[in-house]
């Protein structure tokens, strides 16, 4: 949808600041009640969803141009999503996270882009990842593996690394634990090896459309090669651009979190714990598993209106509130572990803090992604747990990066880890 | 225009590179739209306030004193605000400095013997709530809700809200404050200003708290408040809300020390007697007339809506043909809603046995749809944390308040029914939502907890639609029609206009002249026309704070 196509929601925006907070019903402290990473950090108003919309407002009716400051309002948000949650608590007629991605979209196209992205971008092209890697290292991660490679077999369940586990060594294991879980269980699990590609939601995120749809489809074609019915990933990032982007241009292959999936073969006692993992943890919800995991529904409708001026949609449109996102399936692991204790953070769930890396944050402002995670990080501490567990490898790397800056003790784990230690 | 560079780089100076900023679609996020909510005056389509010279965001008084005294010595103008939620926050005249207090956003303390709290500017009703209920107390929060400054109610604007009952308006809890005054001195207020602490905003010590808070609050015109304390009053209840549910019908299962109910009465002059009774017994810890915001004909279904995480607005139409609906909407048509809390379980009992016996004198009864275990749960969050104030402007993304008359029980009571049927005429004609005329809110208690309702009659309309826009202002200049010619006086609906005008900037001199020799008390305004020249010499604030000279007569 243009950039354009969001004036009305820019005038119905109530300039109320709900946006810059958690849900204030789940508001708990002083110090864990902010949502915005954005605003929180650079703390003028243009950084918030309230604020973006206004900007994209003078932008679009030509009030101002562009600057430093306008790419640096627009290219700070994580597209995390918080705000969309917390302006969902009382507005059904407006999406401001989907306009912010609108107003990425539109700098990039208009050559607004910034440089750091554009390196990745042009690396990306060669390469096929968002790490600035050779390509003929993506399939390293799985050396020795016994797997099946549904680049030149056939398979019906697909291991999908993603970009960032297939080239993170410290991380990788997670992959493979994965993937030897599955097996184990009993699941006939491929990965595409050296042939798997970016799955483009990074990009996306940075406001390059045109080349996450060019990922999308030659994803989408060697999964049709390969017979894939099912995709499993561990990747939030990835979960979230199979689930709810790729659908929209025609994938109907059914998506699953390995938390997802794990959670089901342990209750199918397909997989069993034999030994105590004794930590006290507590549990990160990545932004795109849990407020932006609920399952895309098609939707090509119109507005209108009842009672004289009340705003709804014909068709009734979906409401992506952050309502149905996955949060259950990572939290019964946890608390089938044994010995693992679970202790909450204030902000959980549809009102999670977010990480700090997503967005392309990490990549082009690092000392801002590292004071987000850091502030996680501080949340985490204040449970007195002993681990901060996630379901990302790009949560999981901002944490230890900034774990490791502060000096904290923190342990940072993917959820994969603590199961495989238990089993 | 923008400041001259030596100005913009002293103030860099002051805040840091970081925290100051002229660039254009940046200023643009601090314009208020006034085809928007609760600007009181039009609504205006398509209109602005003008953009500020620069934003900045101090971090400390000191820094705010060298801004103003910066400000004094090149007549620069200013204006403070701290979350930003209502048009007098922003500048009304061009070439004014926005100050955006959020970075000075601490809880200084919570003295928990003397029950009050030391705030900052960005401290909002739901972070000061949740540190206070830690430690047994509560605070009031305006009906504007949680997301406001609790200082920006305190000290600098209006105040009111459903816990008026129990916790008193915003500016009775006004305790010590210090106040950079418009010429970067600093004042600390009452008995702060003696050294002696933060406990009263009177005395012992200089009992300034009239003068810089003036008539309805100075709205950013008279200098900048940096902390307030703030009186603090008792939470019977636990040290944080166990809340439930899926977004967004979170809910609340409190103690057994805790009721919400919703009542409702079979005439105005019953529903006005039982808020005089309440008033009278005592009882109650707030008490608000909140959902009919949605209007007297959609207020059940919209309930039905909010407590449903599955149902959307696209679900209305459907629901009011519910009978079910329909029966639970017909029987709360004078309805408010009230929470008691009791401090001890015979505390409760006694409240619940009078609350009862006002019922039974007034002929009132309980709407038992709303007072089942989860919409009550619902209702109970809602009401304690004020959350959901967002959902003033839920149907068109706009709404204004009319007649929003100031008065005893009585008086609301005696214009509820022809204010509401002059606006479900104005509905027909499709500008503003369809809800029953009657969209008549607010607290049930004023000052000191009794004595006043506040009733405004809720107006949803489109902000993006002019005919939407045009058209709700044809109502509102309707509806001050109409209070003029009954005598209830001009509504909410033209309260700011003295102040700001059509073109998002200062109401012409001679027009704020006539409205304010036109007030019941213009003296107030000659008043404080002296103050300004005493405290404002260079006069860098705008028309908010309300003045009228000797000439004018
Ligand atoms: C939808 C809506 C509903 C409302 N309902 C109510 C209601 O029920 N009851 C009620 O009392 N009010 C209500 N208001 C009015 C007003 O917004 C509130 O009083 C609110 O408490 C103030 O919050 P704010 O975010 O507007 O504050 P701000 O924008 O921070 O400021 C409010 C005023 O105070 C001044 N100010 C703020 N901080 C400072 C400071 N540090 N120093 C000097 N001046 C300062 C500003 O210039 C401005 O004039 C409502 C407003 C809206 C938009
Ligand atoms: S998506 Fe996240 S970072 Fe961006 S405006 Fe919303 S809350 Fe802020
Ligand atoms: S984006 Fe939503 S929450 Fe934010 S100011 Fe606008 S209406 Fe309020």
């Amino acid at each position: 949808m243009p950039l354009e196509d969001f004036a009305a929601e820019m005038d119905r925006c109530s300039q109320c600041s709900y946006c810059k907070w958690i849900p204030f019903d789940q508001v708990r402290s002083w110090r864990f009640a902010k949502n915005c990473p954005s605003v929180s950090y650079y703390n003028f108003n243009s950084y918030s969803a309230r604020g973006r919309y206004a900007v994209a407002r003078s932008l679009i009716r030509g009030q101002s141009g562009y600057s430093d400051t306008v790419r640096d309002i627009v290219f700070t948000c994580m597209t995390c999503g918080s705000c969309d949650v917390s302006c969902k608590v009382c507005r059904y007629n407006l999406e401001p996270l989907e306009m912010v991605r609108e107003l990425k979209f539109r700098l990039v196209e208009d050559g607004q882009g910034l440089e750091a992205h554009r390196a990745i971008i042009q690396s990306l092209d060669r390469e096929q990842n968002t790490m600035q890697r050779p390509r003929s290292g993506r399939g390293d991660w799985a050396d020795g593996l016994d797997v099946r490679r549904l680049a030149s077999e056939k398979g019906k369940v697909l291991f999908h690394a993603g970009c960032r586990l297939s080239y993170d060594e410290d991380l990788q294991q997670s992959a493979r634990a994965a993937v030897d879980l599955f097996r184990k269980a009993g699941v006939d699990v491929g990965i595409m090896g050296e042939q798997e590609m970016c799955c483009g939601g990074r990009i996306y995120a940075m406001g390059y459309r045109e080349e996450f749809a060019r990922f999308a489809r030659a994803n989408m074609a060697a999964w049709a090669r390969a017979g894939v019915e099912t995709i499993v990933t561990s990747c939030a990032d990835g979960y979230h651009a199979f689930k709810r982007l790729y659908p929209q241009l025609g994938s109907g292959v059914q998506v699953l979190h390995t938390v997802e999936f794990l959670a089901r073969l342990i209750q199918e006692k397909k997989i069993v714990f034999r030994l105590e993992v004794p930590m006290t943890v507590t549990y990160h919800d990545p932004c795109h598993l849990g407020r932006q995991g609920e399952p895309y529904v098609p939707w090509d409708g119109v507005e209108k209106k009842i009672k004289g001026q009340i705003v709804v949609y014909e068709p009734e449109r979906p409401r992506y509130n952050g309502a149905w996102g996955v949060y259950d399936p990572p939290r019964e692991i946890l608390r089938s572990i044994p010995g693992v204790e679970l202790v909450e953070m204030e902000r959980i769930r549809e009102y999670s803090w977010c990480c700090g890396a997503g967005g392309g944050v990490r990549e082009a402002y690092p000392e801002y992604s590292q004071w987000t995670a850091g502030e996680r990080i501080s949340e985490a501490i204040a449970t007195g747990a002993e681990a901060l567990v996630t379901a990302c490898p790009w949560c999981e790397r901002n944490f230890q990066d900034a774990a490791g800056t502060m000096g904290e003790p923190m342990q940072v784990y993917d959820l994969v880890e603590l199961v495989q230690k238990a089993v | 225009m923008a400041l001259p560079k030596e100005v913009y780089k002293a103030l860099k100076d002051i805040v840091g590179s970081e925290n100051i900023s002229d660039d254009p679609a940046l200023l643009d996020s601090y314009r208020y739209s006034l085809a928007h909510t609760a600007i009181h005056l039009g609504p205006y389509y398509d209109t602005f306030t003008p953009r500020g010279a620069a934003v900045l965001l101090p971090g400390s008084t000191g820094e705010v004193q060298a801004i103003v005294r910066l400000c004094n010595e090149h007549k620069i103008k200013f204006k403070a605000s701290s979350t930003f939620w209502s048009a007098q926050g922003y500048p009304s005249e061009d070439d004014t400095i926005q100050l955006d207090m959020r970075r000075m956003d601490r809880i200084l303390e919570i003295d928990e013997r003397n029950m009050f709290a030391v705030v900052e500017p960005g401290v909002i009703g739901a972070t000061l709530q949740a540190e206070a209920m830690k430690v047994g107390l509560n605070t009031h929060i305006a009906g504007s809700g949680c997301s406001c400054s609790v200082l920006a109610g305190a000290t600098s604007y209006f105040g009111s809200g459903p816990s008026n009952l129990y916790g008193g308006w915003h500016y009775e809890n006004l305790l010590g404050a210090e106040w950079v005054m418009p010429t970067g001195d600093l004042f600390r207020i009452g008995s702060l200003g003696s050294g002696c602490g933060w406990f009263c905003g009177e005395g012992p010590g200089p009992s300034m708290r009239g003068i810089a808070r003036g008539f309805l609050g100075a709205k950013g015109a008279m200098g900048v408040f940096t902390k307030c304390a703030i009186k603090l009053f008792a939470w019977p209840g636990p040290e944080s809300l166990p809340v439930e549910g899926t977004v967004p019908a979170y809910r609340v299962s409190l103690p057994d020390n805790f009721r919400a109910y919703t009542v409702a009465f079979p005439s105005w002059k019953a529903w006005a007697d039982a808020a005089y009774l309440i008033w009278d017994t005592g009882i109650g810890y707030l008490a608000h007339r909140q959902f009919n915001m949605f209007g007297r004909e959609l207020k059940y279904a919209m309930v039905k809506i909010l407590t449903d995480p599955s149902k959307t607005l696209g679900d209305l139409e459907e629901l009011l043909e519910d009978p079910e609906v329909q029966r639970v909407t017909e029987a709360s048509k004078r309805d408010f809603q009230i929470v008691l809390a009791g401090m001890t379980p015979r505390d409760l009992a006694w409240q619940e046995r009078a609350f009862d016996e006002i019922l039974a004198r007034t002929a009132g009864w309980k709407v038992e749809a709303m007072n089942q275990p989860d919409v009550a749960d619902w209702s109970l969050l809602y009401l304690l944390r004020l959350g959901h104030k967002n959902l003033n402007l839920v149907f068109g993304g706009s709404y204004d308040g009319c007649f929003g008359l100031l008065g005893t029980a009585d008086y609301g009571t005696t214009h509820v029914e022809e204010s509401g049927q002059l606006k479900k005429e104005w509905e027909e004609q499709g500008a503003v939502v369809q809800a029953g005329g009657d969209c008549t809110m607010g607290p049930i208690g004023g000052q000191g907890g009794g004595g006043t309702c506040l009733w405004e009659n809720f107006t949803c309309f489109d902000p993006y639609e002019r005919e939407s826009v045009e058209g709700t202002r044809a109502l509102f200049d309707a509806a001050t029609k109409l209070g003029l010619a009954r005598g209830w006086g001009v509504g909410m609906e033209k309260w700011n206009a003295q102040c700001r005008g059509p073109d998002g900037r200062t109401t012409p001199k001679e027009e704020r002249d006539r409205i304010h020799l036109s007030a019941p008390q213009p003296s107030v305004f000659r008043y404080q026309h002296k103050i300004r020249r005493a405290f404002n010499p260079n006069d860098l604030g705008d028309a908010y704070y309300e003045t009228l000279d000797d000439e004018a007569d």
